[in-house]
């Protein structure tokens, strides 16, 4: 039995872990990887006063301070089910079960695929599968790359990969088709990439400050739809072109681009080859939601948040009692926000569990995720805001109605 | 090769072609999808291909939006638990 | 065969690294203590970590983070092991798992 049990130690888990050990609940944090940090690990930026944030660093940081305050650790070691019995959250694991009254799930987000012919060849991997292979292990992902797929993700990680001395041949669209209809449109994938960079405080002018104010914006403005494409740290991005297809024998030889229209419509016989010996395919991030489905948590589909996120209150409890939630979980967003919500989750279930005199201390820590996602380096969704007001007006929607409920009955 | 051949669900291997096809002749929602074509129901539990399985019933016109739900049901396990620990967790 | 990143211009050297020997398919190969299995692999220039069951189609590492089980594979005899999310320790046996009876690619 642990006061506290957080799934999950990327920056949200390790931050609720330190908060409630240092309220003085004992916790324990369970992660399915060998190491603390989550995707915290692979991140690898320069921010906007010019130094650099260095996630590896960070999740040391966060890890050597939670241990310091006695929190235990579980890795390697993967939840397959939770279920509240007698009052109690159970968390079943292959390691053993384990039982709290205070349940924080953290566990981030999982990368959605856009397809594409001879996928599944060794050598093709998701965007972020080469990030953490080349900053958190220090192995190349390959000689020579392409990335499938343009968006905020994929160009930070094409930087970090450039960083690395990884050479990547081009970043360009998949085929549009049922699935990558948005990711193979041209039009689309330059105005929502325009629509991050328009917005008043940019957050990708801001992340990579200097590199991407020089190379990025300024190539976007000035080749609007750019038929031979434009270069960032050296790296052709390609918005007029897709890849119709991976080659290679048994193994990743190279990839088929074509050149498109506007519309995402492939010119016929405009097929060339680029050889390469790794593929990364870069779809975009999605709430990993498994565990809270599996307790019984109502969803909301919210678009803005990357996909179907648990119902939670601004305090991240949900409307199940005593389970939590914070970080990628709730809605695809940087670590610095998804720390900060780690920060008042923690505080919650402090307070759940018995602990007085935080109120102040709560409030304080909600206008920090607040003046979080105002400030942040790195944002994925510019709508953001509008996902987490809808949320939270779901949130009341569902209080009222409940203490309604309770009137009635009462 | 051609899109058609083009697997969606790895664990399964189902194809893009079979996943269209089916969702054109059943007119059916992302889970009958699923369950007619086994997409995501692989060692994977479907975590790698859940939303692209999604994205064709949507563009089928097929699959009724669950605002309130996820479209995909999920069950435990949700990571494949050996024989041996499953005897140690029932006990 | 791919390389390590020895040195890096903000990350630094790799710092305490510790060889260890471990065979992939009765093959001998060396690697770093404590690294993913997977990385050791394709340090050493392995891709295809193991076949699909039905078709046989190569597969390899796909989301490094334990979600997508593309890189399962045999260690010390366990079956279903993610090479992704497992730490490489000395005398490891690794082995690819695979469609029953197809011709394993040259051992």
């Amino acid at each position: 039995m642990f006061k506290a049990i957080i799934i999950g130690s990327g920056p949200a888990g390790l931050t609720a872990a330190i908060t409630c050990a240092e309220n003085g609940l004992d916790v324990l944090v369970i992660d399915e990887y060998m190491s603390a940090g989550g995707r915290l690990l692979g991140q690898l930026y320069e921010q906007p006063d010019g130094s650099w944030w260095n996630g590896l660093r960070e999740s040391k940081n966060l890890y050597t301070t939670a241990i310091s305050l006695g929190v235990k650790f579980h890795f390697n070691t993967s939840v397959n089910n939770i279920e509240k019995r007698n009052n109690r959250w159970v968390v079943y694991t292959e390691k053993g079960t384990f039982y709290t009254e205070n349940l924080l799930l953290a566990t981030g987000a999982a990368e959605s695929p856009v397809p594409v012919p001879g996928w599944t060849l060794p050598g093709v991997m998701s965007v972020g599968a080469a990030q953490v292979m080349t900053n958190v292990h220090r192995v190349k992902p390959g000689k020579r790359g392409v990335i499938i797929g343009v968006n905020v993700l994929s160009s930070v990680i094409a930087m970090e990969l450039h960083l690395a001395g990884v050479e990547i041949a081009c970043l360009t669209l998949p085929k549009m088709n049922s699935i990558a209809n948005k990711e193979g449109n041209p039009s689309q994938v330059l105005d929502s990439l325009l629509h991050v960079s328009h917005m008043a405080t940019s957050p990708l002018i801001r992340y990579g400050s200097k590199l991407l104010k020089n190379d990025f914006i300024k190539n976007l403005g000035i080749h609007f739809y750019p038929k031979k494409g434009f270069k960032m740290w050296n790296t052709p991005i390609q918005l007029r072109k897709a890849v119709i297809e991976i080659y290679g024998k048994d193994e990743v030889e190279g990839v088929v681009v074509a050149a498109i229209k506007a519309n995402g419509e492939v010119v016929p016989g405009s097929e060339e080859r680029i050889q390469a010996d790794f593929v990364c395919i870069a779809g975009g991030l999605y709430p990993l939601v498994e565990l809270a489905a599996l307790a019984g948590c109502p969803f909301f589909l919210v678009e803005e948040l990357g996909g179907h996120v648990p119902l939670h209150s601004e305090k991240m409890e949900t409307p199940l009692e005593g389970l939590f939630v914070a970080g990628n979980i709730t809605g695809i967003e940087g670590a610095k926000v998804a720390a900060a919500q780690g920060r008042t989750a923690g505080l919650a279930m402090a307070i759940h569990s018995g602990i007085k005199g935080l109120d102040t201390e709560i409030r304080h820590s909600m206008d920090m995720v607040k003046q979080t996602r105002e400030s942040a380096d790195i944002q994925f969704h510019p709508e953001i805001e509008v996902g987490r007001k809808r949320i939270l007006r779901e949130w009341e929607i569902s209080q009222t109605s409940k203490q309604n409920h309770e009137a009635l009955m009462g | 090769m051609n899109e058609n051949v083009m697997i969606i669900c790895r664990c399964e291997e189902v194809t893009y072609h079979e996943l269209v096809s089916t969702a054109t002749k059943y007119k059916c929602s992302a889970r009958e999808l699923k369950l007619r074509t086994r997409a995501g129901m692989g060692y994977c539990g479907g975590r790698t291909c859940r939303t692209m399985v999604e994205k064709i019933a949507q563009s089928m016109g097929t699959n009724t939006p669950t605002e309130t739900n996820i479209s995909l049901k999920v069950q435990p396990p949700i990571r494949p638990v050996s024989f041996e620990n499953l005897g140690r967790i029932s006990k | 065969m791919t390389e390590r990143i020895i040195d890096h211009p903000i990350l630094g050297k790799m710092e305490d690294v510790n060889h260890v020997t471990f065979s992939f398919n009765n093959r001998v190969y060396k690697g770093l203590e404590n690294e993913s299995l997977a990385a050791a692999l394709l340090a050493n220039g392995i891709r295809t970590l193991r076949y699909q069951e039905e078709s046989g189609s190569p597969r390899g590492i796909y989301c490094n983070i334990g979600h997508c089980y593309e890189c399962r594979v045999t260690v010390n005899g366990q079956p279903g092991i993610r090479a992704c999310i497992t730490p490489l320790k000395e005398g490891m046996t690794v082995e690819s798992s695979g469609q029953l009876k197809i011709k394993e690619k040259e051992v």
